[in-house]
């Protein structure tokens, strides 16, 4: 599903946030991507839905290089993945309706179709009595699910979170978390950057090891939590 | 070409869709009015503003072009006064009349002749003493000359074009004497050119001036909603699906603008201006100030939408490279 060979990438001259990466992750698989600050999570995720193209090496999605695509043709890449932000980055003056009503009125839905699919999606999130409400009435774990409603209800082949649960406490945590899981178990393949240890040893995922650029270390997590070195 | 035909040409698969009720240019041309009204509703303060920019930038755009169109109107009024005129030191014949009348209407320039005979010279002149008649007591009308008045188009009114005319109309057998003012016409056609050259400096300086507040503002106002522009992004949206509703957003911006703004001239022309002849005697003919003619108007809107298209567009290109 998602191929990295040899991705190189700088933003200056002298600073590499990538440096020769080589990442592979399988259709329906759900990853977290782990390091310290600048260890080059972030860029890899914007690498991953077009927002940068590498300085070198290809980025491989569903088997097409995305790392030499037009920027015309970068929306419908972004049409079949959805992103989270630590800052959620919903839009204060529309409602929890119209926020995640944005991704289906791009496709072009009918009104009536997107009513029904955004209540649906509310509903799974455990949202949907705040449909009229605007982000800032909301909690941040609400606004951080609002976030996901609008990621996930064209049900994306790809999910990428960036820190999703970095303003978050516990038990909103836990029920984001949640999300993922579910979202992953229907099929769509799951990618979370973020540094909260607890997070990934309660998930028991695959975890991959950023530092300085580069790929320091990858574990297939167990059920039983035993890491598994790959 | 219909869209949802061009996404099935894409080079990544679209995703499928249910019924497509907003399909086609109509249907998303729907869905843009219907996106910008909501997005003006919305965001009703940056839409006050950049209205309310709009509006004051044209009022003073326009109100300058109503005080220039009149005042060069006025002055243009005055080179009526351009005039030039034969003397013959006889009376002509009807037919001698005639003759000269044809060959100076022949001239490129002249407008029209009119022949004035000694008797009516004495006439004018006798008008002119009015109440000290006694004068003229033993004048008869054969020691004045009699002439020809020449009245010239607008074109030719300017000192090189006067000159012209008047070599011309000396080239004519029996044509001596001649006489223009041309002192009067230097002067005359230095001082319009003034007016216009002021005109055009003062114009040009407050559309220049006009042009960057409006812009400036609109760059603004756009940038204060870059979020909404990424956030479209991020779900998918092309360039062009997210532009339609701020162009549009523009476009009625401007169109607003440019009403409110001939509204309010129209009332200070009203309240005011309409009446100013009282200090503002540019025109002994028509006297007060005219409106801004229809041309002007339609001028006005026009350029109000595209401020407000071109002004969008070219911030959001500034914007949208998410």
């Amino acid at each position: 599903m998602i191929q990295l060979h040899n991705v190189s990438m700088a933003y200056q001259q002298d600073a590499s946030a990538l440096n020769n990466v080589n990442l592979k992750i399988g259709k329906g698989e759900f990853v977290f991507l782990t390091g310290p600050s600048g260890a080059g999570k972030t860029t890899l995720l914007r690498l991953l839905y077009g927002a940068l193209a590498p300085n070198r090496g290809q980025v491989l999605i569903d088997g097409q290089n995305i790392s030499r695509l037009p920027a015309s043709q970068i929306p419908y890449l972004r049409r079949s993945v959805g992103v989270v932000f630590q800052d959620f980055k919903l839009l204060q003056n529309r409602t929890v309706f119209e926020n995640v009503a944005i991704t289906l009125e791009v496709l072009g839905w009918g009104k009536a179709d997107i009513g029904k699919k955004v209540m649906h999606i509310l509903k799974q999130m455990g949202i949907e009595s705040k449909y009229s409400l605007t982000p800032q009435r909301l909690s941040g774990g609400e606004q951080q699910r609002v976030a996901l409603a609008r990621a996930l209800v064209n049900d994306p082949k790809i999910l990428l979170a960036d820190e999703p649960t970095g303003n978050l406490d516990d038990a909103n945590k836990n029920q984001i978390l949640s999300i993922f899981k579910e979202a992953n178990v229907r099929g769509t393949t799951v990618v979370v950057a973020t540094h909260d240890r607890r997070l990934i040893e309660q998930s028991h995922k695959r975890l991959v090891v950023l530092n300085k650029g580069e790929i320091v270390e990858q574990m297939e997590k167990g059920k039983n939590g035993d890491d598994q070195a790959l | 070409m219909n869209r949802w035909k061009k996404e099935k040409t894409a080079t990544i698969k679209p995703y499928k869709r249910p019924t497509l009720s907003g399909d086609g240019f109509g249907g998303r041309f729907g869905y843009f009015v219907a996106r910008a009204i909501t997005n003006i509703r919305q965001n009703i303060f940056v839409n006050v503003v950049t209205v309310g920019t709009i509006t004051i930038a044209l009022l003073i755009v326009s109100l300058f072009l109503l005080v220039f169109i009149n005042l060069e109107g006025a002055v243009e009024n005055w080179s009526e006064r351009v005039q030039v005129t034969v003397y013959f030191d006889k009376e002509l014949t009807t037919s001698e009349q005639s003759v000269f009348r044809d060959k100076i209407l022949a001239l490129p320039g002249a407008l029209r002749v009119g022949y004035v005979s000694r008797d009516e010279a004495l006439k004018r002149f006798k008008n002119r003493l009015r109440g000290q008649e006694t004068l003229l007591e033993g004048v008869r009308s054969d020691v004045l000359p009699s002439s020809f008045e020449i009245a010239l188009k607008r074109a030719s009114r300017e000192t090189e074009s006067v000159e012209t005319f008047v070599s011309a109309l000396k080239r004519i057998p029996g044509i001596t004497e001649v006489q223009y003012g041309e002192e009067w016409v230097r002067r005359f056609n230095s001082f319009l050119s003034f007016v216009r050259l002021m005109g055009v400096l003062v114009g040009g300086f407050l559309v220049i001036a006009v042009l960057f507040i409006v812009s400036n503002t609109i760059k603004l106002t756009i940038y204060a909603r870059r979020d909404e522009l990424e956030v479209m992004a991020l779900v998918g949206a092309t360039r062009f699906f997210i532009k339609a509703p701020f162009l549009l957003e523009g476009l009625l911006q401007g169109l607003a603008g440019s009403t409110i703004s001939i509204a309010l001239l129209f009332g200070l022309y009203e309240g005011f201006l309409h009446n100013a002849d009282s200090f503002l005697t540019f025109n002994p003919v028509t006297s007060g100030l005219g409106f801004l003619p229809l041309e002007y108007i339609v001028g006005i809107f026009v350029s109000g939408a595209v401020l407000g298209f071109v002004g969008s567009f070219t911030s959001l290109r500034r914007f949208i490279n998410v």
